[in-house]
């Protein structure tokens, strides 16, 4: 009896163990039997328009060591901190403490370095390809690139925005082998394929990337600001082509050490800060009140209307000035093309008041403002705009002429885009196109449109009285002989705390070119100017440099009239 | 003792109609076919590690395979040998193991490994002083008990007896080797409860040696920790842990019917002593449940074989005998299968007859050898009893 209890006792305890546990042990079991080897997915690369590229991958190696295989421990670890450059003894204290599994030793080892590794050969130490990520740019549009962390996964820009893409997947090579790690002869090892990542090509175009870029740097020489950005793109598509930043910094050195700076130089701000965009905005109130007139809105003005030619307008007991002082005949008898031109404040206010809240709005809201424009980058701002319901008129006044509203630069040259092309808004994009090294496409991103924002007829009255301001008004200086640019500056007082903070301007100039058929749209920022502030002095400039640099590199012939 | 009705004995006898009087063959059988699949499963479990360490993956399989020859002719030589005689040797045999027990703990000749001594070494030769002394115990016990039949009645009687036994449970754990000295306990109690032991004395024994063990696991803290490994082996998977949960790794990798002769794969050297002591893990991994369980048939078997043999033996000698040498290998048997199964902690002890260890295999097969000559003495009775019979009709 004895006998049969033990032996069913034996017997139910291994059917419990064997059958019943199997899986369960069998699974932490797998762990001890097998030695992975990470196949690393070569990262895609990234691209301008054209295929010059802009971010792609050396062949590094991941340096491992398996503690129990390691025999020598004070050797190996000598070797592998000569080689490698890593911490000698911390590894040593890693080799004698953790056991049966492996110690990832160094990354982004340089093949010379493993050369003379092999040949010492040390045992228990393996190495497996990988990549580092390479900017061959440096510096050029680093904050929209963005930079990977140390084990190859997007961290920032694009690279964070399109990680999933460009990462591609991991393969494993896993071998089977005894408890310290040698394989085991005649056992298969099982081949993991990695799977490639994607590759980026933007839409901006590196020709027109470095054109900006030299003209922010010597922007920067010349008045030391505290930062500039410009942005290009095409009004038909809203393909960005450029998008500058500076202060900028190499992509191949991160400074990872330094977050703050880090953090501020890896800043997109022309994205995702914002900025009081003054008279650049003027061009949003122009363009409501041309369509609005031109569908017989009574409130709104002709563009032969004459505004009144008084320096202020005082709203709900608040004084609204123009900055100039309207001296001398200046600012005098405008119509709608000569209150662009001058800048003049009072004329905006005009319109703003005139239209109303609810019309104006509605052209706000149609020009994108107080939300995003729904661009391939993470972080953007969407701008600050007071809500309809808790405008007051002397707000809206100064709304008109681009006050006591924040937008972000994206924002204004999204919306001038929309207001000179024909009225069409689309969704900007940096990407143009996801594909594989065969050829294949994953997607190609075409333009979308959003909305409309005014008719044909609006739009190419705008853009021919734009294109006024620049051969006879304020934006004079990006005038090219031969070429219909257009534009407007801006200059706008920054805040501080509440108040205008004295001496402190941010310039900008927003242009397009050709007028008629607006190809190239260019908006540059320049913070905190210094020595000269207005935008039609620091900004317009630059744009012309710009448009010029364009024209040369796409060899574009000058305008013949007929 | 149990007579056996004589109807199924004239139905044997017809069959042992020969002159040449055979025993219960059955238990040679069963013993050879398990020793030669142990000399495999030996094979299968070091190779690799006998390769690695020794650079001969036949290393342990050939020392193994010298074990099975000497114990074929060991058990061969038993079998016809009048176990009788033993009876006159039972001093030396209990005297003869009981000082190579002590020589172990002297320096030079003692052998000590993983932290215990327990073999004594003449050149290449070592062998377990402890295996010999179970059965030097067994030779020891059956003859003073049969001798003494009355006086095993009273505690005074049995003293010799229990003296004998405690003293070599006391030179086995000074190894120190815990398990051995519970079997070998276990084995007296069983033995002289077999011998006629009133239960009220077996109570008085039993309590103070119960209440040894948890003092004995106290004393030795390696003793503490396996235990709690036991409770819960992952808590400590890389020290006290590791054994049991390479056991079931094992075993959870063979599943139902086993990964396949040679295939095992905690063998390389993830599983510590595979071909010795944990042996069954390896078997259970590359035969899985059936193959375990039909092991445990034929390991069944030949336990009742064994008891039926004590059970027809006409002295009483022959009887203590018998069930002592069953009781050993029943023992190792259900208390290894317990350890690899982690259904007790872990100790080390051989799986008889299969696992690695010269000395374990060879005294093994000799006492097989003893139980055959008592099944076959027990056979030759039953003829002498027929031709009686046969007179009288």
């Amino acid at each position: 009896m004895a006998i049969t209890f033990l032996f069913c006792l034996l017997a139910g305890r291994f059917f419990y163990v064997q059958v019943v546990w199997s899986g369960q042990l069998g699974y932490r079991a797998l762990d001890q039997w097998m030695r992975e080897i990470p196949v690393v997915a070569e990262r895609g690369i990234i691209t301008d328009r054209n295929g010059v590229v802009l971010a792609e991958n050396d062949t590094s190696y991941t340096v491992f060591a398996r503690s129990n295989a390691v025999k020598d421990k004070e050797g190996t670890a000598k070797l592998l901190a000569d080689c490698l450059d890593v911490d000698g003894e911390k590894l040593l204290d890693k080799l004698e403490s953790v056991k049966a599994s492996e110690i990832t030793v160094a990354r982004h080892v340089d093949k010379s370095a493993i050369e003379t590794l092999a040949e010492a050969g040390p045992e228990g130490v393996y190495y497996s390809r990988d990549n580092t990520r390479v900017y061959p740019k440096g510096d050029a549009l680093c904050q929209v690139l963005g930079f990977t962390s140390t084990d190859n996964s997007g961290t920032t820009g694009i690279e964070k925005y399109y990680d999933k893409y460009l990462a591609g997947t991991n393969g494993e090579l896993l071998y089977e082998t005894d408890l310290v790690g040698i394989n085991l002869e005649g056992a298969v090892a099982a081949y993991l394929p990695a799977e490639n990542g994607m590759n980026v090509r933007l839409t901006i175009d590196y020709g027109i990337q470095s054109i900006c870029e030299s003209v922010l740097e010597k922007v920067a020489e010349t008045y030391s600001p505290v930062s500039a950005e410009c942005i290009v793109l095409d009004p038909n598509t809203f393909e960005i082509l450029a998008l500058a930043n500076y202060p900028s910094y190499d992509l191949n050195e991160v400074p990872r050490d330094d977050t703050e700076l880090l953090n501020k130089l890896s800043r997109n701000s022309i994205v995702c800060d914002i900025y009081e965009p003054g008279s650049t905005f003027k061009i949003v109130t122009a363009a409501a009140d041309i369509e609005e007139s031109l569908q017989g809105n009574p409130n709104a003005f002709s563009t032969s209307y004459v505004f009144s030619s008084s320096r202020t307008r005082t709203v709900d007991g608040t004084t609204v000035k123009c900055w100039s002082n309207h001296a001398n005949g200046k600012h005098c008898n405008q119509t709608l093309a000569d209150a662009l031109n001058n800048s003049c404040n009072p004329c905006f206010t005009d319109i703003a008041l005139s239209l109303g809240k609810t019309t104006f709005y509605d052209y706000l809201s149609a020009f994108g403002f107080g939300k995003a424009t729904g661009i391939d980058y993470s972080g953007e701002a969407i701008g600050m705009l007071l809500p309809e319901s808790a405008v007051r008129d002397c707000d809206l006044a100064r709304i008109g002429f681009g006050q006591t509203i924040a937008v972000s630069g994206l924002q204004l040259a999204c919306a001038t885009a929309a207001a000179v092309n024909g009225g069409y808004y689309y969704t900007p994009h940096l990407v143009k196109s996801i594909y594989a090294s065969d050829g294949y496409v994953l997607s190609e991103t075409e333009k979308s449109l959003k909305n409309r924002t005014v008719s044909e007829k609006a739009s190419s009255t705008l853009a021919a009285m734009l294109e006024g301001v620049v051969r006879d008004g304020s934006g004079k200086k990006a005038y090219i002989e031969g070429y219909r640019v257009g534009g407007k500056t801006g200059t706008a007082q920054k805040y501080e705390d509440g108040h205008i903070a004295a001496g402190k301007y941010v310039s900008s100039f927003v242009g397009f070119f050709p007028a008629d058929k607006p190809q190239y749209l260019a908006l540059v920022i320049v913070d905190e100017p210094q020595g000269a502030y207005y935008g039609s002095v620091v900004a317009a400039p630059c744009a012309k440099e710009i448009f010029e640099g364009i024209i040369s590199l796409k060899n574009i012939q000058p305008y013949q009239s007929e | 003792m149990r007579v056996q009705p004589l109807s199924e004995r004239l139905s044997k006898t017809k069959r042992e109609r020969s002159n040449r009087v055979t025993g219960d063959l059955t238990i040679p059988v069963l013993t050879i076919l398990l020793s030669a699949f142990g000399v495999l499963m030996v094979y299968s479990a070091s190779s690799y590690t006998a390769k690695t360490q020794y650079g001969d993956e036949f290393y342990f399989m050939k020392k193994q395979l010298l074990g099975f020859v000497l114990g074929v002719i060991a058990m061969g030589f038993l079998a016809f040998f009048d176990h009788r005689k033993l009876k006159k040797i039972r001093y030396i045999a209990l005297i003869v193991p009981m000082v190579l027990l002590a020589l172990v703990f002297v320096p030079g000749i003692g052998k000590s490994n993983y932290g215990a001594t327990r073999w004594i070494g003449f050149g290449s030769v070592t062998i377990q002083p402890s295996e010999l002394a179970k059965y030097g115990f067994v030779i020891f016990a059956s003859a003073y008990m049969s001798e003494h039949m009355q006086a095993m009645r009273t505690f005074k009687g049995m003293l010799p007896v229990l003296a004998a036994g405690g003293a070599i449970c006391v030179l086995i754990i000074l190894e120190p080797n815990m398990s051995v000295t519970m079997c070998v306990g276990l084995l007296m109690l069983a033995m002289i409860f077999l011998g006629g032991m009133k239960l009220r004395y077996f109570l008085f024994i039993l309590v103070p040696a119960l209440v040894a063990v948890p003092v004995l696991i106290i004393m030795e803290p390696y003793r503490l920790l396996r235990l709690s490994a036991f409770i819960d082996p992952w808590a400590s998977p890389k020290n006290e842990g590791y054994q049991l949960i390479q056991s079931l790794y094992a075993l959870g990798n063979g599943g139902w019917f086993g990964t396949g002769l040679f295939r095992s794969r905690q063998k390389y050297r993830f599983l510590p002593f595979a071909e010795s002591d944990f042996i069954l893990s390896i078997i259970g991994e590359e035969f899985g449940f059936v193959g375990i369980f039909i092991l445990f048939l034929i390991c069944g078997v030949l336990i009742y074989k064994g008891i039926k043999t004590a059970a027809e033996a006409d002295d009483f000698f022959s009887f203590l005998l018998a069930s002592g040498i069953t009781l050993v290998y029943g023992i190792q048997t259900v208390v290894n299968a317990l350890v690899v199964s982690g259904t007790i902690p872990p100790t080390g002890l051989p799986l008889p007859l299969v696992s690695s260890g010269n000395t374990s295999l060879i005294i093994t097969m000799a006492s097989m050898g003893i139980l055959y000559g008592i099944s076959r003495k027990n056979a030759m009775a039953r003829k002498g009893i027929e031709r009686v019979n046969k007179r009288r009709r």
